[in-house]
């Protein structure tokens, strides 16, 4: 069996060596590629358990063919990473549906998140919205245990971040990304032994009193670089393929309103969007909103990780 | 008097209808096509703070069945929120025409962040070539700039052109 390894592909040498660097501190062994056809030759004798691969190849006829071999191989995450040139290439990579991460970036590229993601991975330990705020942050924690607290806790989270001083915008979309994924955590989550979602169709302004398993548990946090909202149900019934379809909704434009436009509006109103999953156990989803840079300073597109706990 | 549904308040104004708080599953929007006038349904959306998905499906809604019943559907001094809305999701616009919206500014000299008040009619060439109006803080009086990307936030102005099949 091949030593455990991250792959690199990536045209830029500085972009290597830059990302080289910070994914070495893993004590993983490292390799890299210039192009995916190298990469490609790589994975008969490496079985990486993470790959990482520049945005450019969402263009590549390989691109598909890649990311298959890699899943072959093993690898539980495959990582694009998309500067701020090839932004009008999100809609093909999200189509794509292999990406689990996609972490955008002001060049060279973004080391913190790339550290956490590589970590959250390697170690196996992914959840907590801890791991994406500084040391000391506090974080307000609120159980959900009927359906109707929704509103009150979307309106107080919003009340509670205009009074730690953050703009009515930050606030908006913090409301918005906290609302969706309350209620995706309420209705969507729950199902029964048979995989049935029996609350998905219930009518949300329909009040549901939540015994302790069918609880929500939602934190929230700002670190003066990011508001972050955490939202963990204790189902784990959302899956890697239903997320990537979902984030694929760039046609959200062309939506009727139909289902997973949650999760679309989610992705679209908050700049990195964290699911972590962890099957038939609990699924656990981060927001984070920037709140350091204006709209305009910023790249307008968002990251997003899936992370899926390992079978013991 | 007011008019409340869930979190969304609804008042009668001056040949219009003002509506504040949020738009949500309790909102029951295709009501208010009852209320149009000669065929025309004003909306004054400068209060409406926040919109979530099962409100943009009801909104997708009355705009389905204002369509269909042959109904304008004009809006004034809509939202930020909205403008979100209106700007993803296509479908949220059906026919309906903005006369007024809000849109975020900041002001590089004092660090004051405000939504400003933009009439369509008024800078309709500017905002034709997505360039956004001049404004004044009213702080410091230094000229503010607009604080998103012109083409993704005036995006719902501009007529769609039909995706290649």
């Amino acid at each position: 069996m091949p030593e455990a390894s991250i792959l690199i592909v990536h045209p830029d040498r500085k972009t290597q060596r830059v990302v080289h660097r910070i994914l070495g501190v893993t004590g993983y062994r490292i390799e890299i590629a210039d192009q995916l056809e190298q990469g490609m030759r790589l994975l008969q004798h490496v079985a990486p358990k993470l790959v990482v691969v520049d945005g450019s190849a969402a263009q590549s006829p390989q691109a598909a063919a890649f990311f298959e071999a890699a899943r072959a191989r093993g690898t539980e995450a495959c990582m694009m990473l998309l500067g701020t040139a090839a932004i009008d290439q999100v809609p093909q990579i999200l189509d794509m549906g292999a990406v689990t991460n996609l972490l955008v970036h002001p060049m060279p590229v973004l080391a913190e998140e790339l550290t956490i993601t590589a970590h959250k991975l390697m170690r196996g330990d992914l959840f907590g919205v801890e791991k994406y705020l500084l040391w000391g942050t506090d974080l307000h924690e609120i159980t959900i245990t009927r359906a109707s607290q929704r509103s009150h806790v979307v309106a107080g989270l919003s009340e509670s971040i205009r009074a730690h001083g953050q703009s009515a915008r930050v606030a908006s979309m913090t409301m918005l990304v906290a609302d969706e994924l309350i209620s995706n955590a309420v209705h969507n989550a729950p199902v029964d032994a048979k995989g049935h979602h029996y609350r998905a169709e219930m009518a949300r302004d329909i009040e549901i009193e939540l015994d302790e398993r069918h609880h929500v548990r939602v934190r929230w946090g700002c670190d003066a670089r990011y508001v972050a909202v955490e939202v963990t149900d204790p189902f784990g019934s959302l899956d890697r393929d239903t997320i990537l379809r979902s984030l694929a909704q760039h046609d959200v434009r062309e939506s009727g309103g139909g289902a997973g436009m949650g999760v679309a509006l989610s992705y679209r109103s908050c700049d990195h969007l964290v699911f972590n999953l962890a099957p038939g156990k609990r699924t656990q989803i981060i927001a984070l909103v920037d709140v350091r840079y204006p709209p305009t300073e910023r790249i307008p597109a968002s990251s997003y990780n899936v992370f899926v706990e390992s079978s013991p | 008097m007011t008019d409340t549904r869930g979190r969304l308040n609804i008042d009668a104004g001056q040949g219009q209808w003002n509506l504040s708080g949020s738009i949500d599953e309790t909102s029951a929007l295709t009501e208010l096509l009852s209320r149009a006038q000669n065929g025309v349904l004003v909306l004054d959306l400068a209060g409406v703070t926040f919109i979530n998905s099962l409100g943009v499906r009801d909104w997708i809604r009355m705009q389905s069945e204002a369509t269909r019943q042959g109904i304008a559907i004009e809006l004034r001094r809509v939202s930020e929120p909205i403008i979100h809305q209106l700007n993803m999701i296509i479908a949220t616009r059906g026919n309906s025409r903005v006369t007024s919206f809000y849109a975020p500014y900041a002001c590089d000299s004092c660090g004051r962040e405000e939504s400003q008040l933009i009439d369509v009619a008024a800078n309709a060439v500017g905002l034709a070539n997505l360039v956004a109006p001049s404004i004044t803080c009213p702080e410091c009086a230094a000229q503010m700039a607009f604080n998103d990307f012109p083409e993704r936030y005036f995006s719902f102005l501009v007529p769609e052109t039909p995706r290649p099949s």
